[in-house]
């Protein structure tokens, strides 16, 4: 680096005349300075915008591909129970009623819309009563038969059936399918389409709230207009329930421990870089920690809520005890000094004061580290949780250790499938989860604002 | 204006606190050296001397707050009544409820008056229920001249009071475990003349009850509210005396130069 001297004229002279400036019009150099500053505030304006511009379109995308899986289009009909079809012993028991398969029952479903058709005065054109049953979700019959299964009594009666409607009849209402794209689909024919329009002008077919799509289960890939986000938000909150009831004592106890007790020493220093450093492990990782110890030596069941929820903690336990340490640090000494010098214990000074004080961070920390374990994916996939479960886990505990699935995972899950309703699907329980996550965060914040305390 | 009241007699000749050859090394620093000091009973002792001259490390060491700097090592010997508070069969915990300590800027903990006062007690278990626990607050209180500030609102919190109040219900939270000696490090430093003023005089009525210590940097005040004065330089304790001669007849040059405000 060289410094060039300044030259003589550079350096006016101590005697030297001052230049009279007006203060209207700035000099040379605060106008380049005002112009590099005004330049710069352009720099952050235009990177605020464009972040703006990005969480706009995300949110819009994920809207309005989501939304639609919140309203689903159904059938509602009167459907006879004949029981001579259904129940071929006579005697009302389920069991022997059970060896009617959905067969069965679609038969059923497809001679009642029949009838109702006829008798709204409907032309259903060349359609065969097979075609009709197609206008109806395959998952129809099933919960059909489960209705009668479980309440034998209403066999021989006639119900009002409220059906899903086929993921593509709905998907017509929802613009994704067109005459087109009907004319080319197996699965459906601009016919059924045009009996659709009929059908809601009869008022027999209606878009309305799916309440479904946050209690059913998943189904499979030809009804995503069944899918529903049931089984996931059960194995969300089981695993949250295990993370908070694991990580938080655990790790306030180890905040504790490493902040009010430990000798500070090169142990303590190499522990304290060493969960610095866990927190920044990738989450994957903990999912090959998890298979390893959890299901392959600890022979835990697969899929199942208990060991997500471990190997969540595990991810957690960094997240906080860091925020927590930061807490506990953050209460005045003088506090300390106060109940010492009353004659507290060390235990006393940290139960009766410190950690109450530091209750509102810790529990800052924890909500978010739990909203981060709640979004996590890829852990999730190595045990086993990105099975295709229908089947609700039990209560708890037992429950635990039922397959489940969770929220990151079934996203993820219907994304990989082929049918367009799954993109819907897909973007619905994103908004789901981003509802959760803001509840959660929201949360934190009110806590932080409210019990924040000023010495 | 309260005068500067030199002569003032000390009561009793009995030593509450001994301390010989006191060393005290933060880490490898040598802060407090050869102290040697005889604490009497129901006196004020004043500490004074320049900052970083070792004289609230000396006091830390009387109830043996120093334990809680990792880096701090005591030598010698510092007797209560008799016994080494330095033994290893003493509790600190049990030592700082016999000997109450009051910080420099006023503690209180973010909890109501009442509980601050009453705190103490209930971690020593030294009342058997809520009616003996009033009476202690309420006497303790009294004690520290904040009773009738605070009497109506107990459950307000601490932290709401102002700087004096805050510091004399430090004081009330001290004397609430009937401690022997009452440690006070520079007590009234964050507090306006007139709260000093009533602290002052709190301290010189709880002389009749506790042996008092007090590190301060006034002299004035030094010279106001204590029986003895010891002088801190550097970490030796250069001069120890009654306060009325160590203010009018100083017997080390640098005792003489600090009061007189040539070093310090």
């Amino acid at each position: 680096m060289t410094t060039v001297p300044p030259t003589q004229d550079a350096v006016p002279a101590a005697d030297a005349p001052r230049v009279a400036h007006s203060l209207f019009a700035p000099d040379k150099r605060t106008a380049s300075r005002n112009a590099q500053e005004s330049r710069f505030r352009a720099y952050g304006l235009v990177a605020i915008v464009i972040a703006l511009l990005m969480l706009v379109w995300l949110l819009f995308s994920i809207f309005s591909a989501g939304l639609p899986a919140f309203r689903q289009t159904f059938i509602e009909i009167p459907v006879q129970l004949e029981a001579a079809v259904l129940d071929k012993a006579g005697n009302g028991n389920p069991v022997e009623m059970a060896s009617v398969t959905t067969i069965g029952y679609g038969k059923l479903i497809g001679r009642a819309l029949t009838a109702e058709l006829e008798a709204k005065g409907i032309d259903i054109g060349e359609m065969t009563p097979k075609d009709l049953v197609g206008m109806v979700s395959e998952n129809a019959a099933a919960d059909l038969r489960d209705m009668v299964l479980a309440d034998p009594k209403l066999l021989g009666t006639t119900v009002q059936f409220k059906a899903l409607a086929h993921g593509r009849i709905d998907g017509y209402f929802k613009g994704r399918v067109t005459m087109e794209t009907a004319a080319r689909d197996n699965m459906t024919s601009p016919e059924k389409l045009m009996l659709a329009d009929k059908m809601v002008a009869a008022g027999l077919m209606e878009m309305r709230f799916n309440a479904g799509f946050l209690t059913m289960p998943d189904a499979s890939d030809k009804r995503p207009e069944a899918a529903g986000l049931g089984v996931a938000i059960i194995g969300s909150l089981y695993m949250m329930v295990v993370v908070l009831c694991l990580a938080l004592p655990i790790g306030v106890a180890a905040s504790v421990y490493l902040e009010e007790f430990a000798p500070k020493n090169r142990w303590t220093d190499l522990i304290e870089v060493n969960i610095a450093n866990l927190a920044a492990v990738p989450s994957i990782v903990y999912g090959i920690l998890g298979l390893s110890f959890f299901i392959n030596f600890a022979e835990l069941p697969r899929s199942a809520p208990i060991v997500g929820g471990l190997v969540l903690t595990l991810m957690t336990l960094p997240r906080i005890i860091i925020p927590t340490r930061a807490a506990l640090k953050a209460v005045p000494p003088s506090i300390r000094d106060a109940a010492l010098g009353v004659g507290a214990s060390k235990l006393q000074t940290v139960t009766h004061h410190v950690l109450p004080l530091a209750m509102p961070g810790v529990l800052t920390g924890t909500i978010i580290g739990l909203a981060q374990a709640l979004g996590e994916t890829a852990p999730l996939l190595l045990i086993g949780m990105v099975a295709f479960v229908r089947d609700f886990p039990g209560a708890p505990m037992s429950g635990l250790f039922d397959p489940a699935s969770a929220l990151p995972v079934q996203i993820y899950n219907w994304t990989q499938r082929g049918d367009p309703g799954f993109v819907e699907r897909a973007s619905g329980a994103i908004i789901v989860l981003l509802v959760f996550l803001i509840v959660m965060n929201t949360a934190a914040i009110i806590l932080r604002r409210r019990y924040e305390r000023r010495w | 204006m309260k005068d500067i009241r030199l002569e003032r007699d000390v009561q009793t000749e009995t030593n509450k606190i001994e301390a010989r050859k006191v060393q005290v090394y933060y880490g490898t620093n040598h802060a407090l050296k050869d102290v040697d000091v005889d604490i009497l009973d129901k006196t004020v002792t004043a500490f004074i001397g320049p900052s970083g001259c070792g004289k609230s490390t000396f006091l830390r060491c009387l109830n043996r707050m120093n334990d809680t700097v990792a880096s701090a090592r005591v030598e010698g010997m510092i007797t209560l009544e008799g016994e080494n508070i330095y033994d290893p069969r003493v509790d600190p915990v049990q030592l700082r409820a016999k000997i109450g300590m009051v910080f420099q800027k006023p503690n209180p903990f973010p909890k109501s008056i009442y509980d601050n006062v009453a705190y103490g007690p209930k971690i020593h278990g030294l009342t058997r229920n809520k009616a003996e626990l009033d009476e202690v607050v309420e006497a303790c209180l009294r004690k520290a001249a904040l009773w009738n500030e605070v009497k109506d609102r107990l459950q307000s919190p601490g932290t709401g009071l102002s700087g004096g109040q805050q510091q004399r219900l430090c004081i009330a939270r001290a004397i609430a475990t009937s401690p022997e000696v009452l440690l006070m490090d520079e007590p009234c430093s964050a507090l306006d003349p007139i709260a000093t003023a009533q602290v002052e005089e709190l301290i010189d009525e709880l002389r009749s009850q506790f042996s008092v210590v007090i590190v301060t940097h006034s002299m004035q005040q030094a010279a106001r509210v204590s029986q003895r004065t010891a002088f801190f330089h550097l970490g030796y304790l250069v001069e120890y005396g009654e306060t009325g001669a160590i203010f009018t007849n100083p017997k080390d040059p640098r005792t003489e130069s600090y009061i007189t405000g040539r070093i310090g």
